[in-house]
């Protein structure tokens, strides 16, 4: 895949506080707490992971961070300040784009028209109300707009299905539009659930080049859920681990693949069998002393 | 006092068995049934043509009515409809169920022919018995009523809370594939919920026909109000829902004992009580944000859904993907206008009077197909906008001195804010909420405006002139087409705009939409106010037309028929909103002059017929035709996407769905390819 993808506005700004961060948050539903108390930063052009089994609370995490979900309790920032009460649009306005585990498209857009409407979110908005007076919605697309498209396109090796519509794409398809449409909308911070889910291991691949290519060379920061724990450890430059809605480890993953209760909890045979055999004494060891 | 609470008791017992249907049958079936006045007059009909016509007696009439007849025709209904709808989208199961109250009335008069008397017996022998309770006095019908509430409640809640049936019932709710897995037959646990809707809608009938008369209309207008309960119960709450009927019955007939029905002010306030209680529970539950439409199934059922997925979504392919301008859609659509711009030259002035009529009437249409077809929304209020334009208008030129057509375009654009504030009001809402607001909206503005003088004037409304220049048939004809013409040409501007796209994008996930950055309610708004503005717009030249505001052609009920109309032939297809309005004015006066007057219904049959089958085949007659066509030029040369391009990432994946669909549309590239070689005009 071609990784040719323009540098992002604002990328370069950088500044000391994270570029997303979540403190103290806590969402309950009735009875049922799906996030206690979770911190967690990104930091500029890093790429984070978040890994969980099914109902840690990751999801709604990511719901809370991107501004469709407001916490029980805790704050969200961007850039240091609160944006805990702003819509998710406010968050888009901010730089941060979303894909979502089960990917929301647009069904009656072609693939091409998702990335055209995310790139005019962000660089002309305005059209929405001026094409219904100048009658632009006749015109041909401007030609920047043309050439970021077809840059995404080739990148994320969307061409042959471009003028497809998104109803009926298949599972892969559709997760690398989202990508696609998250990095037409030239974010920030990207928040990214499970992206490879559906996804074969040469795409798997391709994926995560294209996105260390955006955090090396466009400064943009990730934050990734994947149950794909290898690509997780192999990518990121900290990775959280959530357990029932509470966050049971944090670090770089090296400190995470040493954590004998997430070892044995969660990455199980993903990891060496001998390491988790220790893992698993070290715990009965604790358990009976 | 005590004598308006029992009267009241006898209202709301009807309410309330009207509220419990509704109830149950959503919870039960995930459908709410909006042809449920059309089912109560089918079983009130037929008991009366047992009871009147055929003289039998009240016992055997109301068992064979109820017991054989009602249940006989909700398991048809079923197996011809309602089967097909529960996991498809809600704006499917509203088409589908508006199409059945539109057909299903005329279907029974065609068997059965009007009612000679509209004043049709209950369920109590003749003459009625009067009793006398704490020194007021009640009478049988009134008795029968509340009798028949009790069984209701007492036999309902027995069979659901505490017997086997029951049991299946409430596990049908929650997943009809476990239950199916579990060992019972989900067909058969529906068949006879609708079975037994049948037989509360017809009990509701049969006992409201003596004080409401036997009409489709007034039914209509009663059930409507026993929405508001079923509003109050949030669609699931069967003792609130009893309650808030009785309530609302109660507080109706009281209300009389302190305003003189008879008055200007009583007239107006009685009938709009139940829609007040509507209003408030839905901006009560709307600003809590408890309103939202249910989804029916759980997971598993939609995880093996093989429909090919939601056919709303399916629809909404035809016409998004084909943007380029001189697309086969566009080209047919041409022609189109095309012969209807010949057809007003080639006619005697009475045939080319009706096709004005139909093209103006295309113009309202066009509403539907930007707040329907475009904004996914389903408004049943877009009759009242083209009538208030059309009292507008009238009004602008009467007292004004306005020019009719200035008149009409100018005076449009001060309907919009009330389009706008609905559209604000509903905003959180689902698409079942907003219909059943939309409903209760035209409904109170035809009972509070549209009914009363100056606006009414015993039915004839106010004069509208033609603007001088397009006085005679012809030539106003031709101004129509033109402005339906600048309309479709301002729409399809709408639908290749960013707009458009953020349209799309809101209407298929709002979620995916906001985090792009796009304003929901910006967009939705925006698609409310020019609907609103096309429908106030129709609404004028539909008076111009009659050269009068005729303010009984835009009660709600015939904007059920409008609808079912545009739905049969397209709902996104500009061309089909010209096509069905002419059709909508034409055909039933062929049918009258050419076949017999007696079949004057028919054409009204087949267009709800034609919702019907909205559940088969939403794209609608129009495109569906065309996209016919292009598979014939298909067979020769693939069109693009026919095939999955070898290679192309994902390819070999799972599908996945849309999320305006509740099933993951396991649709192939075959199937997406095919959908979209029609194209929309």
């Amino acid at each position: 895949m071609s990784t040719a993808l323009h540098a992002t506005e604002g990328a370069a700004r950088d500044t000391a506080a994270p570029r997303l961060e979540a403190r103290g948050v806590t969402v309950r539903f009735g009875g049922l707490v799906a996030n206690k108390e979770v911190d967690l930063a990104v930091g500029s052009q890093q790429i984070v992971g978040l890994v969980g089994p099914n109902g840690a609370g990751k999801s709604t995490l990511f719901a809370v961070l991107s501004g469709l979900l407001r916490p029980t309790a805790g704050q969200v920032f961007m850039d240091g300040e609160d944006v805990t009460g702003t819509s998710p649009q406010k968050r888009a306005a901010r730089g941060l784009a979303r894909t979502f585990q089960h990917p929301e498209l647009f069904s009656s857009l072609t693939v091409r028209e998702h990335l055209v409407l995310a790139y005019r979110m962000k660089n002309a908005k305005s059209r929405i109300w001026t094409d219904l007076v100048n009658f632009r919605g006749f015109a041909s697309a401007p030609k920047a707009e043309d050439a970021r498209v077809d840059e995404l396109v080739d990148a994320l090796q969307l061409g042959a299905i471009q003028h497809l519509p998104a109803a009926g794409l298949p599972l892969g398809s559709a997760r690398l539009l989202e990508i696609a449409r998250a990095l037409a909308r030239e974010p920030r911070v990207l928040l990214l659930d499970e992206p490879s889910s559906g996804l074969d291991v040469r795409e798997t691949e391709e994926v995560a080049e294209v996105l260390k290519s955006v955090v090396r060379d466009h400064g943009v920061s990730v934050l990734m859920v994947e149950h794909d724990v290898e690509l997780v450890l192999g990518m990121s430059d900290a990775v959280h681990v959530l357990d029932f809605g509470v966050k049971i480890a944090g670090g770089t993953p090296a400190e995470v693949r040493r954590d004998p209760a997430v070892r044995a909890a969660y990455l199980g045979e993903e990891i060496e069998k001998p390491d988790v055999q220790r893992a698993e004494a070290e715990i009965e060891q604790g358990e009976l002393a | 006092m005590l004598s308006y609470v029992l009267a009241g008791l006898g209202l709301g017992s009807i309410y309330a068995i009207a509220a419990g249907s509704l109830v149950i049958t959503y919870v039960a079936s995930g459908i709410f049934n909006l042809a449920f006045a059309a089912m109560a007059y089918s079983v009130a009909r037929f008991y009366y043509f047992l009871l009147v016509e055929e003289d039998w007696a009240i016992v055997p009439a109301a068992a064979v009515s109820l017991l054989v007849f009602a249940p006989a025709l909700g398991m048809f209904l079923y197996a011809v409809l309602f089967r097909h709808l529960r996991l498809r989208s809600t704006l499917v199961k509203l088409m589908a169920t508006v199409g059945l109250s539109v057909a299903l009335p005329p279907l029974v008069n065609l068997w059965l022919e009007q009612p000679t008397d509209p004043t049709a017996p209950g369920l109590a022998p003749r003459p009625l018995a009067t009793y006398d309770v704490f020194g007021s006095t009640i009478n049988a019908d009134q008795l029968t009523t509340y009798i028949g509430l009790v069984v209701v409640l007492v036999i309902g809640v027995g069979l659901l809370r505490f017997t086997n049936v029951g049991l299946k019932v409430r596990a049908l709710v929650d997943s009809e594939a476990l239950t199916s897995l579990s060992g019972t037959s989900p067909g058969k646990v529906s068949l006879g919920v609708w079975a037994a809707s049948a037989m509360l809608a017809g009990l509701a009938g049969i006992l409201i026909a003596p004080t409401a008369g036997l009409s489709v209309g007034s039914m209509t207008f009663l059930m409507s109000a026993a929405f508001a309960a079923v509003v109050a119960a949030k669609l699931r709450s069967l003792p609130l829902a009893v309650g808030v009927a009785l309530l609302m019955g109660v507080a109706t007939n009281v209300v009389q004992k302190y305003i003189d029905p008879s008055s200007e002010f009583g007239a107006a306030v009685v009938p709009s009580i139940p829609f007040a209680f509507m209003l408030l529970f839905l901006l009560f539950y709307a600003v809590r944000g408890q309103a939202g439409d249910l989804v029916a199934g759980g997971a598993l059922d939609r995880a093996i859904a093989t429909q090919g997925g939601d056919p709303t979504v399916v629809s909404a392919v035809a016409g998004g993907s084909n943007r380029r301008f001189l697309n086969p859609g566009v080209l047919a659509g041409v022609v189109i206008v095309g012969i209807v711009f010949m057809l007003p030259g080639q006619l005697d002035r009475f045939w080319s009077g009706l096709v004005a009529g139909g093209i103006a009437l295309g113009i309202a249409l066009l509403s539907y197909t930007l707040v329907t077809g475009e904004g996914g929304m389903v408004w049943l209020s877009q009759i009242t906008f083209a009538g208030g334009g059309a009292v507008l208008a009238a009004e602008l030129v009467r007292n004004w001195g306005w020019d009719p057509l200035v008149a009409v375009l100018v005076g449009a654009a001060f309907i919009v804010p009330v389009g706008v504030i609905l559209g604000l009001l509903t905003i959180r809402l689902g698409n079942l909420y907003i219909a059943l607001v939309t409903l209760t909206f035209g409904s109170l503005i035809q009972v509070l405006v549209f009914g009363r003088n100056p606006f009414y004037n015993f039915g004839s409304g106010q004069p509208m002139p033609r603007p001088a220049f397009a006085d005679t048939n012809d030539d106003f004809a031709y101004l129509a087409l033109g402005v339906f013409c600048v309309l479709a040409i301002l729409i399809v501007n709408v639908r290749r705009s960013t707009a458009g796209l953020a349209m799309s994008a809101v209407r298929f996930s709002e979620n995916g939409a906001k985090t792009l950055g796009i304003s929901v309610v910006q967009t939705k708004v925006l698609v409310s106010g020019l609907a609103t503005y096309t429908a106030a717009v129709g609404g004028g030249f539909i008076a111009m037309n009659a050269q009068s505001t005729l303010p009984d052609s835009f009660n709600p009920a015939v904007g059920l028929i409008w609808l079912a109309v545009l739905v049969t032939m397209g709902s996104r297809s500009i061309i089909a909103a010209l096509i069905a309005g002419c059709l909508f004015v034409v055909m039933p006066q062929v049918f009258s002059t050419y076949v017999s007057s007696d079949y004057a219904d028919v054409p009204v049959i087949l267009f709800g017929l034609g919702a019907l089958g909205l559940a088969l085949h939403p794209e609608g007659v129009v495109a569906q035709t065309g996209n016919n066509i292009m598979k014939l030029f298909g067979r020769r040369k693939p069109p693009l996407g026919a095939s999955v391009p070898p290679g192309s990432p994902g390819a070999s994946g799972p599908s996945t769905g849309a999320s305006d669909g509740p099933a993951p549309a396991p649709a192939s590239r075959g199937e997406a390819a095919t959908i979209t070689a029609g194209g929309q005009a």
